[in-house]
């Protein structure tokens, strides 16, 4: 120690400090690249930077400190914020800025004045593409896609931040639609650090409560705000869900990693309401309204049907009776036609048969015959005497003549000359 | 009326005593108790259908209002 300069702690401090600006100038800034190991926030933002793929086991590993002060955190932040970007344990980040002393605590940090955001949206992208080759290559993409979903989704588990849009424009569908849904909510936060093992939990509670599907509902907002939904956790947990996950998520345009790995996915909480409502609305149309309107038309037919069956058979009888009728009565009328002319033609025949047989019986009239010249002769009895044998010689007989008669006695006998 | 069937037995005696009739097999001692027999049936049948249009119109604003949307 002889003769050597003995420093103070400050006075050391300064030296090296001096050194320090001397080789690096002061506040000459430069770029590092580094993994983060731990980040710290309180207005000021402290991170512990490591080389990439160290692990934290290795005693020897080196670690920068690093912080930016809140005057420029603040203005950082809203724009990492803007692009979903977080700065999480894991992510490869450049940080441009420039070596300090901090005698206080005896360290030597780097202070940051510049974020390179294009890289760490890079690294957010490509960490996005990993995960989802890593979930895709797991089979896990499709897991709850094939989970069966029930035709009527009426018990329906929401993960969500009551209050928000996205909450209440859900919700709203849901209590507009007219159908009885049963909503079991599990309140969670939806943005920040704290989102995604609360999502998992809210996913894991609802499976195991049993409700037809689980939503997760979330409104629009910056990249930043939805990066919960491309948390890795956030889709494990969706992957390995017994029950339907479906997502309203963001507005038209973003798509989530929860939103690929979901059983079905709309556009926004809204749509999710709608769509949701939609599967209710089609399951009642053609199980109840399609079915009640064809029961109310094919009883309205039938009963038309045999209405007018009824009505014709009555008709139908009523002509048929009556063409009956008539029809005997123009059959009688024709048959006492017939009869009269039949009678008619009768008489007139009878009529000259009897004329004719009148004449004819004329001719065979006795009076005309002894009209003239013919005589009658008749015994005492009456008997006509047609032959000699009839009388005797003597025997008185009476003789017609036209104008009278007279008495006669047989005197002589003579036979007819042949 | 009693011995009047179900709409079907009734509806099939009804049209063969139309049958009959269009075949002109009626004759007119059976004209009169073929009509009694078809009157007995078409005010049966009549009065079924009447009860079950009053059954209908009940039950009709119910099915109604199934088919109407949520």
């Amino acid at each position: 120690m002889t003769g050597e300069t003995v420093h103070e702690v400050g006075e050391f401090y300064q030296l090296l400090t001096t050194q320090l600006e001397s080789a690096f100038g002061r506040r000459h800034p430069h770029w590092v690249r580094g993994e983060i190991a731990k980040v710290y926030e309180k207005s000021h933002m402290y991170v512990d930077l490591v080389d990439a793929g160290t692990t934290s086991s290795d005693t020897k590993r080196p670690v920068l400190n690093a912080h930016c002060w809140a005057t420029q955190w603040a203005p950082l932040k809203r724009k990492l914020a803007s692009e979903g970007v977080t700065l999480t344990p894991g992510v490869i980040v450049n940080f441009y800025g420039y070596v300090d002393v901090y005698a206080p605590q005896g360290k030597i940090g780097f202070t940051i004045t510049q974020i390179d955001v294009q890289g760490l949206l890079g690294d957010v992208a490509r960490r996005r593409q990993e995960l989802i080759a890593r979930l895709v290559s797991e089979g896990l993409m499709d897991a709850n896609k094939r989970v069966s979903l029930t035709p009527v989704p009426l018990r329906v588990g929401l993960v969500a931040s009551p209050g928000t849009e996205g909450y209440s424009d859900f919700t709203g569908q849901l209590t507009h639609s007219g159908y009885g849904f049963v909503i079991v909510l599990v309140k969670t936060a939806v943005q920040g650090e704290a989102a995604p093992p609360q999502i998992v939990s809210a996913i894991e509670a609802l499976d195991a409560h049993g409700v037809d599907i689980i939503c997760l509902v979330r409104g629009g907002g910056s990249k930043g705000d939805l990066a919960a939904f491309d948390d890795e956790r956030v889709a494990r947990s969706i992957a390995a869900c017994a029950t339907p996950v479906f997502t309203g998520i963001g507005h038209t345009g973003d798509e989530s990693v929860a939103d690929l790995v979901a059983h079905t996915r709309a556009i926004t909480p809204t749509k999710l309401g709608e769509e949701i409502a939609a599967l209710v609305d089609g399951w009642h149309r053609r199980h109840v309204r399609i079915p009640a309107q064809k029961v109310l038309d094919a009883a309205n037919e039938l009963l038309d049907e045999a209405t007018e069956y009824v009505a014709e058979r009555r008709r139908t009888m009523i002509f048929a009776v009556r063409d009956r009728l008539r029809s005997e009565q123009r059959h009688l009328g024709a048959t006492r036609s017939q009869l009269l002319v039949h009678s008619r033609h009768l008489l007139s025949t009878t009529g000259q048969t009897l004329a004719s047989t009148r004449q004819l019986l004329g001719a065979y009239n006795p009076s005309k015959r002894l009209a003239q010249g013919w005589s009658i002769v008749t015994k005492s009895d009456g008997a006509i005497v047609r032959s000699l044998n009839d009388v005797a010689l003597g025997e008185s007989v009476h003789v017609l003549v036209s104008d009278g008669s007279f008495d006669s006695t047989v005197s002589e006998k003579n036979g007819a000359s042949s | 009326m009693s011995d009047i069937g179900n709409w079907n037995e009734a509806a099939g005696e009804l049209d063969a005593i139309v049958a009959s009739f269009d075949e002109g097999e009626v004759s007119v001692d059976e004209l009169f108790v073929k009509l009694e027999r078809a009157t007995q049936i078409i005010e049966t049948l009549e009065s079924r259908l009447d009860a079950t249009k009053a059954r209908v119109d009940e039950l009709a604003p119910r099915l109604a209002k199934l088919t109407e949307a949520e």
